[in-house]
C-alpha cells in the first residue's frame, strides 16, 4: 500500500477504513486458499481410503481413531468413511463459497480505491 | 505488552477512528491532515516517521505473539475432536457384549493388542502429571466443555488479530502519507526554481 509521487489526494478515513477492509480481506483470502488446500487433500485421503477398502479382502480393518488402530469390520468402516467424505465435501463447498464472496469483495473495493487514488495506490500482490 | 512511549499517541480529538484499545493493543491514530498532525505531536517529518515505524515494530511484535496462540489453538482443536471421537467409540461399544479390539503403540513403532471389553470409564489425562477417571458421559461432557472453550478462544483472538492488522493497516498507510507530504513539500519548494529547467 505505498502511493507514489508525492501526489496529494485527500485520504478520508472512509479510504481507511476501505483499505482496512481491502487488508483484512486479502488476509482472509490467504487463508482459504490454505484451508482450501487442507481440504482437499483431506478429501483426497479419504477417497483413497475407500478405494482401498472396496479392493481389500479383510473383513475386519484398522481403522485409526485418536492414536490407535481400531479393529473395525470393513462395512462399518465403508460407512464411517463416508460420513467423513460428506463433512469434509460439506466443508470444502464452505470454504469455496467463503472464497468466491472474498474475492468479489475484493474487486469492489479495488474499483473504489483505484477510481479515487488511480495509480497512487497499489492493491496488487508483487 | 511495552506500554507505547507518551510522544506516540497524539490526544485522539483528531478523527473518529472510533475504538481507541483493545485488548491491550493501543489503536492507531487516523491522519486527517498531515500538516495538523504534526504540528499536533510537535514533531518533524523524520522524527514522527520514526516514531511511525517504531509503534509498526512494537505492533508487528504483537502480531506474531497472536499469531503462535493461534497456531497452538488451531492445533489444539483437533486434538480435543479426537479424544471425543475415541470416547465416543467406546460409549458405542458399551453394552453390544463385544469387546473393542485395538492395536495401540507402546514405544515408538511398536505395537500391541489390546481387548477393551464393556468399559464404563475412560482416563482423562488433565495435565500437571494428573490423570483423572471419568465416565464416558462426565468425558463427553468434559472434553466437549473444553472444545467449546477452545473454539471461543479461537474467536476472539482472530477479532483481535482483525483488529491487529486494521492498526497496522492504518500506520503504514500514515507512514506513506507522512511520506508523501513531506516529498510534495520539498518539491514545492524547489519548483519555482526548477521551473524554467
Amino acid at each position: 500500500m505505498q502511493q507514489g509521487g508525492g501526489s496529494e489526494t485527500e485520504v478520508t478515513w472512509e479510504d481507511q477504513q476501505n483499505i482496512n477492509k481491502f487488508g483484512r480481506l486479502n488476509n482472509r483470502f490467504h487463508e482459504l486458499e490454505v484451508e482450501i488446500k487442507v481440504a482437499k487433500e483431506s478429501n483426497e485421503n479419504l477417497e483413497d481410503a475407500s478405494n482401498e477398502l472396496i479392493l481389500t479382502d479383510e473383513d475386519v480393518v484398522r481403522f485409526q481413531i485418536g492414536e490407535v488402530f481400531a479393529h473395525v469390520s470393513k462395512d462399518e468402516v465403508e460407512a464411517r468413511i463416508e460420513q467423513m467424505k460428506e463433512v469434509t465435501t460439506k466443508n470444502l463447498e464452505k470454504l469455496e463459497e467463503e472464497k468466491d464472496s472474498v474475492v468479489a469483495q475484493m474487486a469492489e473495493l479495488k474499483k473504489i480505491l483505484y477510481g479515487k487514488f488511480n495509480d497512487s495506490i497499489n492493491l496488487e500482490e508483487d | 505488552m511495552a506500554s507505547p512511549s507518551a510522544t506516540t499517541i497524539a490526544s485522539p480529538s483528531s478523527s473518529g477512528s472510533g475504538i481507541t484499545e483493545r485488548r491491550g493493543i493501543p489503536g492507531a491514530q487516523f491522519v486527517e491532515d498531515v500538516q495538523t498532525y504534526l504540528n499536533q505531536i510537535g514533531l518533524d517529518v523524520t522524527s514522527a516517521l520514526a516514531v511511525l515505524q517504531e509503534r509498526l515494530q512494537q505492533y508487528k511484535l504483537v502480531e506474531m505473539k497472536l499469531l503462535a496462540q493461534q497456531r497452538d489453538l488451531q492445533a489444539k482443536i483437533p486434538d480435543i475432536e479426537k479424544c471425543l471421537d475415541v470416547v465416543a467409540t467406546l460409549q458405542a461399544k458399551k453394552g453390544t457384549g463385544e469387546a473393542l479390539v485395538a492395536d495401540f503403540e507402546v514405544a515408538e513403532g511398536i505395537y500391541s493388542r489390546a481387548s477393551i471389553e464393556d468399559s464404563d470409564s475412560v482416563c482423562l489425562w488433565l495435565g500437571a502429571n494428573v490423570m483423572l477417571e471419568y465416565s464416558c458421559e462426565e468425558a463427553t461432557a468434559l472434553l466437549q466443555k473444553n472444545l467449546d472453550n477452545a473454539k471461543a478462544s479461537l474467536e476472539v483472538l482472530v477479532a483481535d488479530l482483525q483488529f491487529l492488522r486494521d492498526q497496522v493497516t492504518i500506520t503504514q498507510v500514515t507512514i506513506a502519507r507522512v511520506f508523501n507530504w513531506d516529498v510534495h513539500q520539498r518539491r514545492m519548494r524547489l519548483s519555482p526554481a526548477v521551473k524554467d529547467s
